[in-house]
């Protein structure tokens, strides 16, 4: 399959305009152009778009996409060739995005996204909007029909139309816009703007700075923090617009945008984490925000599309039971860090207040009057509330499947991490901690999420209470393993043939270690007799020799997923 | 399998990194520091404060760094300022390296990295092993990787 013809004109357009202005800028930003290079002008930009024109013709020529069975192909390059396979049970994400001027031509950009990797495994630039949308329907569908192939039904069905979970309403809208500001930003603005003397502002009124500047400093902060409250707004309620989710088979698939549109489709078998993020207006409200982490994006991406949102705002009870859709792991009852980490807070806090205060009296002393540099100590009588707020909102709880930790009480991001998730686990305690016997929990999973500072970690718990669930949410993996792969083995004998099926044969570098995997397998088989973990059922390992190559052969593919993330 | 110190040559490599480290910052600012505090001492001092710092740390450094292979996962303890305990699954395992850098080869000794898909602190180092007990290490964990996957069902 081409893409569409209007990609040439298309690209050719944006690339002249983006380099026309480069080169006119290097020529002309110096000096006036004179009459006599006019016709200069002109040949070069025939020449540029004859050049850029050409490029992307060739590009155009040389670009083929087919979705065949299991795979999505894509041979692409002008230069240097490259023809790709991408195994469509490998596919984490189908992106579609149209921009304003897309949607006027009617053409929209397809991502393919699979675990691992920085870059987008396949982009079509561009494809009909309508065709975009055609793929990612039949991507969808043809990866339930391969599932439940594999699962041995030979009913196959495939919903067409899917259950609408969540559609933005115009209150919602509004309000996850209002929402957007973070409430930090008004504070540190509102304290820098009270340091600073009314009498540097008019000093400097001299020295040719326009009159706003002249403004009292409380009134130009209150200025600056509503800008840039009014940008996050346009910008959350651009990008938020129409949102609507819904679920197809095992896919969620959202659309959103008020310009730009995308549309976007998370596999529930590939999500890593679901998390609550919720600011300090959010809850005061008692909302919420839904967002679902998969493998596919890498943090940079992440930032960039904020595509992870699953529901950008609804009530608490709503998202929770939204959030069950994807994960059944029920209610949120979590515990508090032990009372001590609350203390530690409020030493905390009065030695950073002191600190400050120390600094700005120095400058004061030294070098320039800083008005009220007094001010921090302010802040000391507020260092418990500050602490008991922070203890508050941290929380931690083992559900049977889950964990969940949850952090921050500016903007609040509750994880829920399913143990069969998780990568590594570790526990790691400062100086500082050891001190108070706290240490914190760390769970990794192979997700991408923009939190991930945040994510997955249980801080200032009591340092051997954290030895124990280290330990436990470890167990608790390998236990989640063993049943994952028993319920695989009743629920999914496959016919051989059925296995060939998953075998397609990839040029990329990743499958190359996975032969090498599958080779070790058999000859490893006999060594599993020997070792038998505790924890395991103990037919489990008699019916793992007993399977036979064939459903081997289907069972490593199962986990091949893992392998995709090397080469992170 | 006990928990496993490192190769006690990694600790004497340690100690030269404090020492040169000590060395490098003294001559940057050591000079300066007598200048100022006009006082000829006193980057003889900073030096020895500085040695008897890092050489602390180093030393403390080696006495908590311990691996175990247990029965399904590599667990591993390490950290000064702050300790780390880390589980790795050998499901959960990608790829292991064995590696010598031009100091490693020079003094005999080599590393092992283990990946794993984690998005932080994925990959794990295990310093000052041996280059045949690195290699057997590797070849270890590759096995009881391959065996524990054909055991359990994973998933990303």
């Amino acid at each position: 399959m081409k893409l569409h013809p209007l990609t040439v004109p298309y690209r050719t357009g944006v690339g002249v305009l983006k380099y026309g202005v480069l080169f006119a800028f290097l020529m002309f930003g110096g000096g006036e152009a004179t009459p006599a290079s006019a016709g200069a002008i002109a040949f070069l930009a025939l020449a540029l778009v004859a050049v850029i024109g050409g490029w992307h013709t060739a590009y155009y020529n040389r670009f083929d996409y087919e979705l065949t069975a299991g795979t999505f192909d894509v041979s692409s390059g002008v230069v240097s060739r490259r023809s790709r396979e991408i195994p469509l049970e490998r596919v984490q994400n189908v992106d579609v995005r149209e921009n304003f001027l897309h949607r006027i031509l009617g053409i929209a950009q397809l991502n393919l996204e699979t675990a691992g990797g920085s870059v987008t495994e396949a982009n079509l630039k561009y494809v009909g909007a309508a065709e975009a949308r055609e793929l990612q329907e039949e991507i969808r569908r043809r990866k339930r029909r391969q599932q439940t192939a594999e699962q041995g039904e030979t009913e196959v069905d495939v919903e067409v139309e899917g259950d609408v979970l969540y559609e933005i309403s115009e209150r919602e809208l509004f309000l996850v816009s209002v929402f957007s500001i973070d409430l930090r930003l008004i504070a540190a603005v509102l304290f820098i703007a009270s340091l600073v003397p009314p009498d540097r502002f008019e000093a400097v009124d001299d020295v040719m700075v326009p009159e706003v500047v002249a403004l009292p400093a409380l009134a130009l902060a209150v200025a600056v923090a509503f800008v840039l409250w009014l940008i996050g707004f346009v910008t959350t309620f651009t990008r938020f617009y129409d949102f609507r989710l819904t679920r197809r088979d095992d896919t969620l698939m959202y659309e959103r945008g008020l310009f730009n549109r995308y549309s976007g489709s998370i596999p529930l078998n590939k999500v890593q984490t679901v998390s609550f993020q919720d600011n300090v207006l959010k809850r005061l409200f008692g909302y919420s925000t839904l967002a679902v982490d998969t493998a596919g994006y890498s943090p940079s991406q992440a930032a960039e599309t904020g595509s992870e949102v699953a529901v950008p705002l609804a009530k608490f009870p709503r998202v929770l039971s939204l959030a069950n859709e994807v994960e059944e792991f029920g209610d949120l009852d979590l515990r508090k860090p032990p009372k001590r980490a609350r203390r530690r807070y409020v030493v905390r806090y009065s030695l950073v207040a002191a600190a400050v205060t120390l600094a700005f009296y120095a400058v004061n002393e030294l070098y320039t009057p800083v008005r009220l540099w007094y001010l921090p100590l302010a802040f000391l009588p507020l260092t418990p509330v500050a602490a008991h707020l922070k203890w508050r909102n941290r929380g931690y709880e083992e559900k049977d499947d889950y964990l969940v930790t949850r952090n921050g009480f500016w903007s609040r991001t509750a994880v829920i991490v399913p143990y069969y998730r998780v990568q590594n686990v570790m526990s790691s305690s400062t100086i500082l901690q050891r001190r108070w016997w706290l240490a914190t929990l760390t769970v990794d999973t192979a997700g991408t999420s923009l939190v991930s500072s945040n994510n997955g970690r249980a801080v200032d718990y009591d340092l051997s209470d954290v030895d124990g669930m280290r330990e436990r949410v470890h167990d608790e993996l390998q236990e989640s393993l063993t049943t994952k792969r028993l319920e695989h083995e009743r629920s999914a004998w496959t016919p051989p043939e059925a296995a060939d099926f998953d075998r397609t044969e990839v040029d990329q570098d990743i499958e190359g270690d996975d032969e090498v995997t599958v080779d070790g397998t058999e000859a490893d088989a006999v060594a599993e007799e020997a070792e038998e973990p505790s924890d395991t059922e103990p037919d489990d390992d008699e019916e793992a020799n007993g399977r036979g190559t064939a459903s081997e052969d289907v069972d490593r593919t199962e986990s091949v997923d893992e392998e995709d993330e090397e080469s992170r | 399998m006990e928990l496993q110190s490192l190769h006690p040559r990694i600790r004497s490599v340690w100690l030269a990194v404090a020492f040169l480290g000590a060395v490098v910052l003294t001559s940057v600012l050591g000079g300066a520091l007598a200048v100022y505090t006009e006082f000829e001492e006193a980057a003889a001092i900073f030096f020895f404060v500085l040695l008897s710092l890092f050489g602390v740390y180093q030393w403390k450094r080696y006495s908590v760094w311990g691996f175990e292979v247990r029965e399904d996962n590599v667990y591993l303890r390490y950290g000064v300022l702050v300790r780390v305990q880390k589980v790795v699954p050998f499901v959960r395992i990608q790829h292991i390296d064995s590696r010598r850098s031009p100091v490693e080869r020079a003094t005999g000794l080599a590393s092992l990295v283990i990946y794993t898909a984690g998005s932080r602190g994925a990959d794990v180092r295990i310093p000052g092993l041996l280059p045949e007990q690195a290699d057997e290490l590797r070849e270890e964990l590759k096995d009881l990787a391959i065996e524990d996957e054909t055991r359990r069902d994973d998933a990303v």
